[in-house]
């Protein structure tokens, strides 16, 4: 079974469940946001739920991936201020559209040309963060900036 | 199909939604051994067309599964469940300036969202649900925040319209 086809299928499976949950509406996902609506947060706490017994008790197994092969496995990160400050921004971002990545893919696929606004954003702005990280990490060269502490790993590299 | 399309006009149970989606992230480490993300989908993308990655990878393909299964949900549902319009910002910004007013809006929204996605190593799915699945302090800190900033920023704007 190719890596592509099962991504595609469980891609599918979670299009299909956003668009049925109405996630693709931004009016929906507003009253979510105005609080009168609990939808969101009751769908959200079930999914963090399921997925942290489901995930614990794969690796309590000793599961392979199916796929791939490896032992599953996975690691955490410790809390460090980009994660605060992009969240942040995330979320002003987030109230403006009344949509996030994966319904604005579903709107797309809905006929809502709109979420071409959106999409063209998302995109400017993941450069916009590449280049920030790329001109951060070339600056070590120079004397003044090539304290150890500033030698991060590339955050993109982490990006789920 | 009509009852098909009558089934899937109204949302399921929370709960139930929750259910499949906190499946579905099992589902991706089960077999891939990767963490759910949809903005992954988008970087992937961006930097393969970018020339920064020699390949789109898995993010990618999930990212089209996405836009596949949101159409075949509209096919079967027989139309779109998204309004007509724009919601707030179709309603509140009206007359010939709508598309390059409501156009500018979404495109910022829109930068915002892959910015401050891509710092805080995750979207909604990526650490809203997958992340905090897994037990990740990041992920818990940055969906409390975005939680709270897309609120507190909901509301002002609600106040600003109305």
């Amino acid at each position: 079974m190719s890596v592509r086809l099962v991504a595609i299928a469980l891609g599918g499976l979670f299009g299909f469940a956003i668009s049925w949950g109405q996630f693709t509406d931004p009016d929906r996902i507003r009253e979510m946001l105005l609080l009168e609506d609990a939808y969101l947060y009751v769908m959200m706490g079930t999914a963090v739920a399921v997925g942290f017994v489901g995930v614990r008790a794969l690796r309590r197994m000793g599961t392979r991936a199916l796929v791939t092969g490896e032992p599953v496995s996975w690691t955490t990160s410790g809390v460090e201020r980009r994660h605060l400050v992009g969240a942040a921004i995330f979320g002003v971002g987030w109230a403006v559209t009344d949509a996030c990545p994966a319904p604005i893919a579903g709107q797309l696929a809905q006929g809502t040309l709109w979420s071409l606004f959106t999409i063209a954003g998302v995109a400017i702005g993941i450069v916009l963060f590449l280049r920030g990280e790329e001109r951060r990490l070339a600056r070590p060269a120079t004397p003044r900036a090539s304290a150890p502490s500033q030698a991060r790993p590339l955050a993109s590299a982490q990006t789920p | 199909m009509k009852r098909v399309s009558d089934l899937l006009v109204t949302r399921p149970p929370a709960f139930v939604l929750g259910a499949v989606l906190g499946l579905i992230v099992v589902a991706v480490l089960a077999t891939l051994n990767q963490r759910l993300g949809v903005l992954g989908g988008y970087s992937a993308v961006v930097e393969r067309l970018s020339g920064r990655a020699p390949s789109f990878g898995w993010r990618a393909s999930f990212l089209l599964g996405v836009f596949g299964g949101s159409l075949l949900f509209s096919a079967l549902a027989g139309g779109s469940t998204v309004g007509a319009g724009y919601g707030w910002l179709t309603r509140t910004f009206t007359g010939d300036w709508q598309v390059l007013v409501v156009g500018v809006l979404l495109l910022l929204g829109g930068v915002l969202i892959g910015y401050g996605a891509k710092a805080a190593g995750g979207c909604t799915s990526g650490n809203g649900i997958c992340g905090t699945a897994l037990g990740s302090p990041a992920s818990f800190a940055a969906t409390a925040t975005f939680m709270a900033t897309a609120i507190a920023v909901t509301f002002a704007i609600d106040s600003l319209i109305t």
